[in-house]
């Protein structure tokens, strides 16, 4: 293996931003897709585009957005979850 | 796990939307922080400047939508349509030791080892220079015309190190009456170079597999010899081999035309172009930059020497230009 060239002070942001950019492709990928996904759908009539735009009346997705927020920052705490060596 | 055709566009529309930014601003800001006398090495602009350059074209190539696994997974397709491209290929091709060191442009395998890297390149190449966009072939017409301003009839033309054709397709369609001929050591570049010429019904080029420092050729046996971005893919000895080739084909008075990278004096100029060198894999072009070319060419035999700015795309040579581009420069002399 030939080692990447780095370009920060640290190698470890070399990597991480790495993986912050192939995250974001990512996230154009599924927006794109999502965006052609309603264009065809609301193209044979099967979505609302106005209704799926506009701000929701009540917060149905909150429990599982909790959730999704607890995964993510439970990582910060530094706690372990399951009893091992310190 | 396959990648469709609309996620690989959008991965690689994403990158080259960032390349498009990393040209339009990130590299006016790191000018404008030289400029203010700030040392780029402490800079962390400087550092995401080099960091995207590097990794940018690496998502291109090698990523999950880079280009080399989505032609991979259509192998077999591809390898078919260039099964009756018709072109010359040596029985026993030699590749140089520099040739093979390094994958160019972070190009896994480089432009020659995988019979399907000529669409790779081909692909890779609509997006090199972000700002042409669509209009990148307008760069290679433009240099056409700049090579027959100074050779305007001529009957036979070679075009060095020429890839998949692109640079040798102007010729071609401007000189119907015209041989061309296009060598270059990329077998899979050739046959795509083949076939592309073949569907546009050009009869009168021939691609042929060969190092354009050591061709076949009679001499003083071309009106013109070209070259586009080639030189600087090269080491200093095998560009001044090129050179004297080149010399040897030439009739007595004719042309050669090469488009090509050379910084000017300027101290940024050189540390973006010498750090873009080693980012994009491409060790020479710093060698080039350092060589002295009026003096090895007055040395080779040519006259008229000429090493000028190239406008690839219409304002960039305007003072006010601001954006990233290549120094892009016409080297042209006569035998």
């Amino acid at each position: 293996m030939i080692p990447e060239q780095t370009f920060f002070p640290d190698p470890a942001l070399d990597r991480a931003f790495g993986v912050v950019m192939a995250l974001a492709t990512e996230v154009w990928v599924l927006r794109d897709r999502l965006a052609a996904l309603e264009t065809q759908l609301a193209g044979r009539a099967l979505v609302d585009r106005a209704a799926l735009s506009r701000e929701p009346a009540d917060d149905a997705v909150r429990e599982e957005r909790e959730a999704f927020v607890a995964h993510l920052l439970q990582n910060l705490l530094g706690a372990q979850q399951a009893k091992g060596p310190r | 796990m396959s990648i469709d055709g609309r996620s690989f566009a959008a991965g690689q529309a994403f990158l080259l939307s960032c390349k498009t930014y990393w040209t339009r601003v990130v590299y006016p800001a790191v000018r404008e922080e030289y400029q203010a006398g700030r040392n780029l090495e402490e800079s962390v602009l400087y550092q995401y400047y080099c960091w995207l350059e590097r990794h940018l074209q690496r998502f291109k190539y090698s990523g999950r939508y880079g280009l080399q696994p989505y032609h991979a997974q259509q192998r077999q397709r591809l390898e078919q349509e260039l099964r009756d491209a018709e072109v010359e290929l040596a029985a026993k091709p030699e590749y140089p030791d520099y040739y093979t060191r390094i994958d160019i442009h972070q190009h896994p395998g480089g432009v020659w080892s995988d019979p399907i890297a000529g669409f790779v390149y081909e692909r890779g190449a609509r997006s090199t220079t972000p700002l042409a966009g669509g209009r990148h072939r307008d760069l290679h017409d433009r240099l056409t015309e700049a090579a027959l301003e100074i050779c305007s009839k001529p009957s036979r033309v070679l075009d060095m190190g020429c890839g998949f054709g692109k640079s040798t397709r102007p010729f071609y369609e401007t000189l119907k009456d015209a041989e061309v001929e296009g060598v270059d050591l990329s077998a899979p570049c050739l046959r795509l170079a083949a076939r592309d010429a073949a569907a546009a019904g050009a009869k009168r080029v021939r691609f042929r597999q060969m190092d354009c420092a050591r061709t076949d050729y009679a001499d003083a046996s071309f009106d013109l010899v070209t070259s586009t971005m080639l030189l600087h893919e090269m080491p200093p000895e095998v560009v001044e081999r090129t050179l004297a080739e080149a010399h040897r084909v030439l009739r007595p008075g004719a042309a050669m035309v090469h488009l090509d990278f050379l910084p000017g004096d300027d101290p940024f100029e050189r540390l973006i172009h010498f750090g873009h060198s080693k980012r994009n894999n491409e060790p020479f072009m710093e060698p080039l930059a350092r060589m002295d070319l009026p003096a090895l060419l007055k040395k080779l035999g040519f006259r008229d020497i000429r090493i000028e700015p190239f406008e690839e795309a219409d304002g960039v040579l305007e003072p006010g230009y601001r954006s990233w581009r290549f120094p892009w420069t016409v080297i042209s002399a006569r035998r």
